[in-house]
């Protein structure tokens, strides 16, 4: 097996491995979505602003995700290591 | 600067256009390049994700001309109810979100939300959308950042905008200085990368759709409407809203009573 091959099928397993933080986004959305169900059962009134602000927490929290997602699509289509070699 | 270089490592991402292509693999594409020239030393690129810009520009140009031409005091017209419905909307909006003396933020803020949304919604034409361009966004980010900096020391003065970097304590200036810096930067890495993974995905589904079924009908559909559609919406949504929330966030002047 030659090092660029390796390289490359590493780089693979890498996008696979980052994209791993997808489990925080996944809880923290989950969470935040649970809670505003919670919030518009009590209050129900207000629920265009709690819809609002889930959406706005939900957004931030995916933030860790997306940067795992761009990491990974880096890897997997500019191949910053194997162009080294 | 590190950070610079980090960006060009993410731009990479939407300039190359290279994957498994030998084996017929799947392949990101960039945006196109349509024309190069140099004015005065300096290398210009007309980029597929400009002239879609340009088009979207004269749709939506076109769209809000129709909407607010010819417009009466006592309204007979659906054209005109939409318009006042739209504006109403985000009058509300802004008041709700910055408060009442942040209302001529307003066309800003719609502009900035149709803006997004037309260019995330150009994919249903078959166009590839702008906002998956990084470039495209980040200079979106930038002007938020410009905004903020702006209002902090419009706001507090010299003094008090500078002291307003030292809260709570004095040992927290190099954490607020770098989440300054970092704002632009998250806020438009989060709608280019949703915007991108929804065409990856749905470069992903079609690609081995046309291996598995050949006929690639219907199965997308739940995929283009999430993915092109409502993230479109959420994310023109989501980076209006935070625009608004980190302006106000930088106001440091008296507090004023509700």
């Amino acid at each position: 097996m030659d090092g660029r091959a390796f390289v490359l099928g590493m780089e693979v397993v890498g996008a696979g491995l980052a994209l791993i933080a997808g489990i925080g986004p996944g809880i923290g959305q989950g969470f935040c979505g649970g809670k505003a169900v919670e919030a518009i059962g009590r209050q129900p009134e207000a629920g265009g602003v709690i819809t609002r602000t889930m959406l706005i927490g939900d957004a931030v929290a995916e933030s860790t995700g997306i940067y795992a997602l761009v990491f990974a699509l880096i890897v997997m289509f500019t191949n910053p290591f194997a162009s080294k070699l | 600067m590190n950070l610079l270089s980090n960006l060009d490592a993410v731009e990479a991402v939407t300039t190359v256009a290279e994957a498994a292509g030998e084996s017929g693999g799947l392949s990101v594409e960039g945006p196109l390049v349509v024309a190069e020239f140099t004015i005065f030393g300096f290398d210009f690129v007309i980029t597929e994700s400009i002239t879609v810009q340009w088009v979207v520009l004269i749709g939506l140009g076109l769209l809000f001309f129709v909407l607010g031409r010819n417009l009466k005091t006592n309204p007979d017209s659906k054209r005109q109810a939409l318009a006042e419905m739209v504006v109403g909307m985000f009058c509300g909006l802004v008041n709700d979100t910055m408060g009442k003396k942040y209302s001529k933020y307003t066309p800003y803020m719609a502009a900035l939300f149709f803006w997004s949304l037309g260019l995330s919604l150009s994919c249903l034409l078959g166009f590839r959308p702008p906002t998956s361009d990084f470039s495209v966004v980040f200079a979106w980010g930038m002007i938020t950042f410009i905004l903020i900096h702006r209002n902090r020391f419009k706001t507090g003065g010299l003094g008090g905008g500078l002291k307003s970097f030292t809260e709570p304590i004095f040992i927290m200036t190099p954490m607020n200085l770098l989440s300054e810096l970092i704002t632009p930067v998250s806020q438009s890495l989060r709608h280019f990368g949703n915007i991108l993974a929804g065409l990856v995905i749905g470069g992903i589904v079609y690609w081995a759709l046309e291996i598995f079924i050949k006929v690639p009908i219907l199965i997308p559909v739940p995929f283009s409407l999430y993915f092109d559609i409502f993230s479109a919406v959420i994310q023109a949504f989501v980076f209006m809203t935070l625009t608004m929330v980190y302006v106000a966030m930088a106001d440091c002047g008296p507090e004023e009573a509700e």
